[in-house]
């Protein structure tokens, strides 16, 4: 329940931060407009850590240069939100056979995982899953802001 | 007009005489209308269950790539006491090896006494009979048990009709596709979707006699492998808990289902009672191990495992011991399914994006390709060990085809929409 609370305190406080990086919303109204505070999270999140995706090579689970960047800036926006949840959601390569797909997905996701613990991210934090081949796109890993349920998170309408 | 009749005549022979060339093992089967003992109006009601159990057997047969059935006529009107003793000779002079036919008598409390009878036209001899009471709606699975019983007898193995197929039904745009379990019997009917399609799901696996059905769902937002009674329309997780389990498949007498798990990165196979249980490890290696198939004694399984740097099939016993790699190729070899007779193993054949069904012995001899692609994927066994089942996607549409081992051309069957993912079951009781 409390940290349902603090994570609603946290949403509320960083709609700022995602629409006007840099600026500071102290002292001006509120924009009248309606948004689901997860969603502006996410986006502070994509915008914070260059991307929320990781590509792989087909066939392969393995992290390039640049996907480790991607996750050492994820790490670091997570570690200044210790009270979100993220689900790492894997894919299979496309032409994969459906098991295969599978397993593949959920190794490329537990390779995301493993590599935002080594930094710190405690494992509590991240879960992970696959959908194998039954979501159209390239190889991948997909870092989500988890909605940990309870009741909905409505900001007040200007 | 004499000559017209006379080239059709011609042509009816060469239709006859072709298959028989190309296909040196296909065998002609008398299929002269069932007849009844009954008389009067019954008599005429009994003629026309009979009729109907005539042409179902004549549907199965012709499904098959080792008999071709003659036609049956109508108006060939056939005597009961016939049924017990044909007259061969007049099979004979039409090319028949086999000959099959029955009886439907009614009952007084409404059910049908329906007798089948299969012989051996060239040696003048009876190779088996089948006798079934049944209600008129289950009339269709004692002519298929009939079939089945002609199919056993002129071919050795035993026959696929009365089986169900289970597949993953899709509707909807590629982003949003909606996925259903469905489950039919082989010919087509009892048409049902066992699954409302809210959730992705995927693989169902069908129990040998066709009762239960594990497959895969993703209604707890990881895919976990679940089980349905489909008589009760029962289902319950395999294991508790929120644990990655896929590739389910069930043991040949139905007590056990052995399938993939994650843990962290790694996809190890695992084997559970079929109510489930605590599961039993059976590979430790640190790569992606998956789709476990039992042979059909029980006493070993194929599988597939990345463990030397690409996907190869692999043998092992039912406990986990002597793993050893049966498939050499260049190209990935995986989702494999030992067939009901022991002696071959299907498998997805996979190079660059091109994926094609192939067959090979369980010592990683003789190894074929049954289709030539681009995106097949996923076969499974007919009962016959025969013929194969598997999906074929063309334009992004996935669908469900047939495959003899003859090495004739794949078969669609029809479905009332997209099909992916599918299984055969055994005979059922």
């Amino acid at each position: 329940m409390r940290k349902q609370l603090l994570l609603i305190a946290a949403l509320l406080a960083t709609p700022a931060a995602a629409q006007l990086p840099g600026l500071s919303r102290r002292g001006t109204p509120a924009p009248p407009v309606v948004q689901n505070p997860l969603e502006v999270m996410r986006a502070d999140f994509a915008a914070q850590s260059g991307g929320t995706t990781i590509y792989f090579t087909p066939g392969g689970a393995g992290l390039t240069r640049q996907a480790q960047m991607t996750l050492a800036a994820q790490a670091m926006w997570l570690r200044q939100h210790p009270f979100v949840a993220v689900r790492i959601e894997g894919r299979g390569d496309p032409t994969d056979t459906r098991d295969h797909a599978l397993a593949l997905g959920a190794e490329r996701a537990a390779q995301v995982r493993d590599y935002l613990v080594l930094l710190g991210i405690p494992a509590a934090q991240v879960t992970t899953m696959t959908w194998g081949k039954e979501r159209p796109g390239p190889p991948s890993a997909t870092t989500t802001l988890q909605d940990l349920g309870g009741p909905p998170l409505i900001p007040a309408a200007g | 007009m004499k000559k017209l009749g006379c080239l059709i005549g011609a042509l009816g022979l060469l239709l006859v005489a072709a298959p028989a060339v190309a296909q040196p093992t296909v065998a002609v089967v008398a299929l002269p209308p069932m007849t009844s003992p009954d008389t009067g109006t019954k008599g005429n009601e009994s003629l026309g269950y009979a009729w109907q159990a005539t042409q179902l057997i004549e549907t199965d047969l012709r499904q098959t790539a080792e008999l071709m059935p003659l036609s049956p006529n109508r108006k060939d009107y056939y005597s009961y006491p016939e049924v017990t003793a044909p007259t061969f000779s007049k099979w004979r002079d039409r090319g028949a090896k086999g000959l099959v036919t029955g009886f439907v008598q009614q009952r007084s409390d409404g059910r049908l006494t329906i007798g089948c009878y299969v012989y051996d036209v060239e040696k003048g001899r009876e190779l088996g009979r089948i006798g079934f009471v049944a209600t008129p709606s289950d009339m269709r699975r004692a002519a298929h048990k009939c079939s089945g019983l002609a199919y056993k007898a002129l071919t050795g193995s035993p026959g696929m009709f009365d089986t169900r197929i289970a597949y993953v039904a899709e509707t909807g745009p590629a982003a949003s596709r909606v996925k259903r379990i469905a489950v039919m019997d082989s010919d087509g009917y009892n048409h049902s979707y066992a699954t409302p399609g809210g959730t992705t799901v995927l693989t169902p696996r069908l129990s040998p006699k066709g009762q239960r059905l594990a497959y895969v769902s993703f209604d707890g937002g990881v895919p976990q492998v679940r089980v349905i009674n489909l008589d009760s329309g029962q289902q319950h997780p395999l294991l508790p808990g929120n644990v990655m389990t896929f590739a389910p498949r069930y043991s040949p007498d139905g007590s056990q289902i052995v399938f993939s798990m994650m843990q962290g990165a790694n996809s190890d196979i695992y084997v559970v009672g079929a109510n489930g249980g605590l599961p039993r490890r059976l590979t430790t290696s640190p790569g992606i191990d998956t789709d476990p198939s039992f042979s059909p004694d029980g006493s070993r399984i194929v599988f597939e495992s990345d463990r030397g740097g690409s996907q190869q099939l692999y043998v092992m016993n039912a406990d986990g011991s002597q793993q050893r790699r049966i498939s050499f190729g260049n190209a990935a070899y995986a989702s494999p399914e030992w067939s009901p007779d022991g002696k071959l193993i299907a498998f997805t054949w996979r190079y660059g994006d091109a994926r094609r069904i192939g067959v090979i012995s369980p010592e990683g001899t003789d190894e074929k390709q049954l289709t030539a692609g681009p995106a097949d994927e996923g076969p499974s066994w007919a009962a016959s060990s025969r013929e194969l089942v598997f999906q074929r996607t063309e334009g992004g549409r996935p669908g469900i085809y047939r495959v003899s081992l003859d090495g004739s051309a794949p078969r669609k069957m029809t479905i009332p929409q997209d099909g992916s993912d599918p299984n055969w079951s055994g005979t059922m009781d």
